[in-house]
C-alpha cells in the first residue's frame, strides 16, 4: 500500500515537471504579476483586464493612441488617408508584418476580422464603432452563412498591403476604434463564427504576430517568447512570464524578495510609501480612462431621485479635491463631468468643488422632502470606494437624508447594478479614447446604463461623432457636457491613475491609459551591476 | 448480499440524481451570469444577448436542465463558459497537482498520526500523550487560511527562504523547486489532517486495548509488542481505515483553503475561482464529481464491512 503510494505521488512529480525540458528559458525574463490569468488569446473576444493584457503582448493592433494626446497612431496600419468626403479612409499595412508561420498580414486578414466582427454570431464587443461601415449593419442583420465569408460593401481590397475602408456617415472616432488585432484569416477562415471562442486557435494559438509569441499556457503563468520577426523589431527583453497572483499582499512579497519585476496597475496608494524607499523598485503612475462614480437611480417606482432637485443636493454634499488628496494621496483627479482630462474637449472651467449644505437642504425642501431614506450599494474589497460612502452617508445626513448602506460581492453587485435595484451606487466606469459621449449618454444607446435621456444631447452627440474638426467638437462635447452636468444624473466623484511597482532595472516602461503593454517592444532590463 | 449491493447502487444513483437537481437550481438562483456587464469594460448589450443565445442561457430553466441532463448521459459534460474549453479538459489538467498535493499531504499526515498515535496510546496519560493531545487540539481549532498566512509571513517575508506562492518558478519546474513550493501547503494540510487522524488512531487502539481478548493474550503471557502487532493492530485497523476512505473525496476535489491561500493550480482553487465566476457547466460537473466521490468512498466502504463482518449481510 504504502509503496503504491510512493509510485504515484513519484508519477505525479514526473506529470508536473514534465513537459519542461523544451521550455527551457534563455536571455533576460521580466516576471509581470496578475491578480487572475486569462481566459482567452483570441484578440476578438477580450471581456477581462487579464486576457486584454495577455493579447497586447501577442497580438499587433492595427492603430494605437498616443499614450499622451491619444491622437491615432501607426501600428500595425503603417499609414492612412481620409479622402476628402470624410467617408473613405485608405489603408496600409506594415510592409514587414507577417504571421509567426511566415505567412504576410494582408488586406484579406484585415477585411476577414472585419467581417468576423460583423457577423451575427460574433459575441465580442467590438461591433458598435463597426457599425458605421457601408453595408455593416447590412451583413450583421442578413448574412445567413455561418462563416465570415462573402462581403461587406464598405470593405475593398486594393491589394495586398491596401484596403479601403468607405463609411456610410462621417464617424470621427473611427481611427480611435481601430484598436484591435487581426485574425490570421488562412488559420479561420473555414471556422464557423459561433465555434471560434472554442476553437483551438483560442486556446493554443498557434500563428501570431505580436511582439510576442506564446510558449506556454498554463494554471499559474504564460509564458511568451520575443518575436525574432516583430515588424517594429525583436523586443530586447526575451521572456515575460505573466503570473497570476490572486493577492496583492502575496505579490508585494515576490516583487520584495526579487521574484517578480512588474505589478501593474494594481498597486495601493497605501503601499507607496514603503516602496518608495526601496532602492531596487521604481514606482510608476499615469492616468487611466476610468472613473468613479456615484449613480443616482430614478428609475424606482416613486423614486424621489426621479426629482432633479434631489439629485442637485447630492451634487453639493461631497469635496472631491479633499477625496482625491486624502483617500487617493493625490494618485487622480477629481471630477466634475464625463469628461476626463485626457480627453482633448476636458473642459478645465467645470472643476470647482461646490460643498453647500444649506443650498442642498433647500433643494431637498423645494422638492417636498424633510426626511429621506435611500439605500447605498458598492461592491467588497474597494477600500476607496468604502470611504466615499461613509463620507457621503455622514454628509447627507446633515441635510436630513438617510442613507442605509449595503456591500456587495461583486456578481451580486453587478446584479444588482443591471436590474437597477438600487438608489445610490457607487462605481466605476470606463470610457472611450475619443470624448465621444454617445455609449453612456445617448438615449438610443445601449450602454446607457443610468437610462438619462435628454434630446437635447443627443442631438449634440449625433453632431459631435459627424463632425471631424476638432476645435468644433471640443465646443460641442463641452456644450454636451454642461447639460449632463445640469441634469445631475450622476455625482462623478474622480479618475483614479494606475499606479505599477516596478524592479528599477525596466527601462522604457511607458505606460498607455488604456494597456500597460503599449510599448513592450522597446522595454529593457538592465543587466546586473549595471548603472540605473 | 447481491441484493443488498443493487439496493445501494440505486440509492446512490438517485443521491446523485439530488445533488443535480439541487446545485442546478441554487446555482441559477444566485444573482448574475459569467457575462455580467462589467461597467468598467463596456461590453456591447446586443452581443451579451447573442452569446446567451448561442449557448442557450436565455431558455427556461427545466429546458437548461433536461438539455444539460441528455448531454451528460452521453458523456458530454459541455464547455466552460469561461474558457471555451470542454470542462472535462480543464479539470484534468488540474488534477495532477491537486493529487501531487493532496495525497502527498495525506500519506504523511496518516503515517505520522499511525506512529504516533500508537505510540501515545499504549503510554496513556503519559506527558508525549498530554502534548500531542494538546497539539492536535491546537491543530483542529486553527483555520487553514489563519495558519496558511502565517507561515507565509514567516518563511517568504520575514525569513524569505520560501516561495509565498504557486507551485513552480516559472521557467524552472524541477523536482526540487516543486518541492520547495510544495512545503508551506504541505505543513498546513498535515498539521490539520494529522491533528484529526492522530486521535481517531489513539481512540481505536485504546478501545481494542481493553478488550478482553487482549487481557486474555497478556494474561497467557505475551510479549507486549506481540500484542501489539498480532491481536490490537489488525482489530483497531478497521476503524482507521473508514477514516481513510471518507477522505478519499478531498484528496481528489483538492484542499482549497490551501490552494487558494498558496495559489496552487489545482482543482480547489479552479472550483473557488469558477464558482465565484458562475461559470454553470464547471459548477455542475465539480458538484456531480464530488458527489461521485463521496457516494463511490462510502460504497466501497459498505462492501468492505459487508465483506468483512458477516453480521451485516
Amino acid at each position: 500500500m504504502r509503496r503504491i503510494l510512493a509510485t504515484v505521488i513519484i508519477v505525479l512529480f514526473m506529470m508536473c515537471t514534465g513537459c519542461q525540458n523544451n521550455k527551457s528559458t534563455t536571455g533576460p525574463s521580466l516576471h509581470v504579476a496578475a491578480l487572475t490569468g486569462p481566459l482567452t488569446m483570441n484578440p476578438l473576444f477580450l471581456r477581462d483586464t487579464a486576457s486584454a493584457e495577455v493579447a497586447a503582448l501577442l497580438h499587433p493592433q492595427l492603430l494605437v493612441t498616443d499614450p499622451e494626446t491619444l491622437l491615432p497612431k501607426a501600428r500595425l496600419f503603417s499609414s492612412w488617408q481620409l479622402l476628402e468626403d470624410n467617408l473613405t479612409y485608405i489603408f496600409s499595412l506594415h510592409d514587414d508584418a507577417y504571421w509567426s508561420d511566415g505567412k504576410p498580414i494582408t488586406a484579406e486578414d484585415v477585411a476577414f476580422t472585419l467581417r468576423v466582427i460583423c457577423h451575427p454570431d460574433y459575441t465580442g464587443g467590438l461591433f458598435l464603432p463597426l457599425r458605421y461601415i457601408t453595408g455593416a449593419e447590412g451583413y450583421k442583420q442578413e448574412h445567413s452563412s455561418p462563416f465570415a465569408d462573402g462581403a461587406i460593401s464598405g470593405i475593398s481590397i486594393i491589394d495586398e498591403k491596401t484596403l479601403k475602408i468607405n463609411l456610410k456617415e462621417t464617424y470621427a472616432p473611427f481611427l480611435t476604434m481601430l484598436n484591435f488585432a487581426p485574425l490570421p484569416a488562412h488559420i479561420l477562415s473555414q471556422v464557423e463564427v459561433a465555434k471560434m471562442e472554442s476553437h483551438e486557435y483560442s486556446h493554443k494559438l498557434p500563428v501570431s504576430a505580436g511582439p510576442y509569441l506564446l510558449a506556454e499556457w498554463n494554471d499559474e503563468y504564460v509564458h511568451v517568447r520575443a518575436n525574432p520577426n516583430y515588424f517594429l523589431g525583436k523586443p530586447s527583453i526575451e521572456n515575460i512570464y505573466y503570473r497570476y497572483i490572486p493577492n496583492l499582499e502575496a505579490q508585494l512579497i515576490e516583487l520584495l524578495a526579487g521574484k517578480l519585476d512588474l505589478i501593474p496597475t494594481a498597486v495601493k496608494v497605501e503601499d507607496i510609501k514603503n516602496l518608495k524607499n526601496n532602492p531596487e523598485i521604481k514606482i510608476y503612475h499615469n492616468p487611466r480612462l476610468v472613473y468613479d462614480y456615484l449613480a443616482l437611480n430614478g428609475r424606482k417606482v416613486n423614486s424621489p431621485l426621479a426629482d432633479k432637485k434631489v439629485r442637485k443636493a447630492f451634487s453639493l454634499l461631497l469635496n472631491r479635491q479633499e477625496i482625491v488628496k486624502n483617500l487617493l494621496l493625490n494618485y487622480g483627479t477629481p471630477l466634475y463631468g464625463p469628461l476626463l482630462p485626457l480627453h482633448f474637449a476636458y473642459n478645465k472651467a467645470l472643476q470647482t468643488d461646490k460643498v453647500d449644505l444649506a443650498a442642498a437642504r433647500r433643494l431637498l425642501v423645494e422638492a417636498g422632502y424633510n426626511k429621506l431614506e435611500l439605500n447605498l450599494i458598492y461592491n467588497v474589497g474597494n477600500a476607496v470606494r468604502e470611504n466615499v460612502a461613509l463620507l457621503l452617508k455622514e454628509q447627507a445626513a446633515k441635510i436630513g437624508i438617510e442613507i442605509k448602506i449595503t456591500l456587495l460581492e461583486w456578481e451580486a453587485f453587478l446584479a444588482a447594478l443591471n436590474e437597477g435595484d438600487y438608489d445610490l451606487a457607487i462605481l466605476g466606469r470606463g470610457v472611450e479614447v475619443d470624448p465621444d459621449l454617445t455609449f453612456h449618454w445617448h438615449s438610443q444607446s445601449r450602454g446607457n446604463s443610468l437610462a438619462y435621456a435628454n434630446s437635447e444631447v443627443d442631438q449634440l452627440l449625433d453632431q459631435g461623432v459627424a463632425t471631424m474638426d476638432r476645435s468644433k467638437r471640443t465646443e460641442i462635447y463641452q456644450a454636451a457636457e454642461s447639460i449632463i452636468v445640469e441634469d445631475a444624473p450622476a455625482v462623478w466623484l474622480y479618475a483614479r491613475e494606475a499606479i505599477h511597482a516596478a524592479t528599477a532595472k525596466l527601462q522604457n516602461f511607458t505606460p498607455h491609459p488604456e494597456s500597460i503593454f503599449y510599448n513592450v517592444h522597446e522595454w529593457t532590463l538592465a543587466a546586473e551591476g549595471e548603472e540605473f | 448480499m447481491k441484493s443488498a449491493l443493487v439496493r445501494r447502487f440505486l440509492q446512490t444513483v438517485i443521491v446523485l440524481f439530488g445533488v443535480s437537481v439541487v446545485t442546478f437550481l441554487v446555482m441559477h438562483a444566485a444573482p448574475g451570469h459569467p457575462l455580467q456587464a462589467n461597467p468598467e469594460l463596456r461590453l456591447d448589450p446586443t452581443a451579451i444577448e447573442r452569446w446567451l443565445q448561442l449557448r442557450q442561457l436565455d431558455q427556461p430553466l427545466i429546458f437548461q436542465y433536461l438539455a444539460w441532463l441528455s448531454r451528460v448521459f452521453r458523456g458530454d459534460f459541455g464547455e466552460s463558459l469561461l474558457y471555451n474549453r470542454p470542462v472535462l479538459e480543464l479539470m484534468g489538467e488540474r488534477l495532477p497537482s491537486t493529487l501531487l498535493l493532496t495525497l502527498s499531504a495525506f500519506a504523511l499526515a496518516m503515517f505520522l498520526a499511525v506512529a504516533v498515535g500508537i505510540k501515545i496510546a499504549t503510554q496513556q496519560n503519559s506527558w508525549l500523550d498530554r502534548l500531542v493531545c494538546t497539539i492536535s487540539l491546537a491543530g483542529i481549532s486553527v483555520p487553514n487560511f489563519w495558519l496558511g498566512m502565517v507561515l507565509v509571513l514567516l518563511f517568504a517575508y520575514r525569513f524569505p527562504i520560501l516561495p509565498a506562492v504557486g507551485m513552480r518558478t516559472p521557467g524552472d519546474g524541477s523536482i526540487l523547486d516543486i518541492l520547495q513550493h510544495m512545503l508551506l501547503p504541505l505543513l498546513v494540510m498535515v498539521a490539520g489532517n494529522f491533528a484529526r487522524y492522530v486521535r481517531y488512531v489513539r481512540s481505536a487502539v485504546l478501545d481494542v486495548m481493553q478488550q478482553d481478548y487482549v487481557k486474555a493474550a497478556r494474561a497467557r503471557g505475551l510479549g507486549e509488542n506481540e500484542i501489539l502487532y498480532r491481536h490490537v493492530l489488525p482489530n483497531a485497523a478497521m476503524p482507521i481505515i473508514t477514516v481513510a476512505a471518507l477522505s478519499l473525496p478531498m484528496l481528489f476535489t483538492g484542499a482549497m483553503v490551501a490552494e487558494y491561500v498558496f495559489a496552487w493550480p489545482g482543482l480547489g482553487r479552479f472550483i473557488i475561482t469558477s464558482t465565484m465566476a458562475r461559470d454553470y457547466p464547471v459548477i455542475m460537473t465539480v458538484n456531480l464529481y464530488t458527489a461521485s466521490l463521496v457516494a463511490i468512498a462510502n460504497f466501497i466502504a459498505d462492501v468492505l464491512y459487508l465483506l468483512i463482518d458477516p453480521r451485516l449481510r
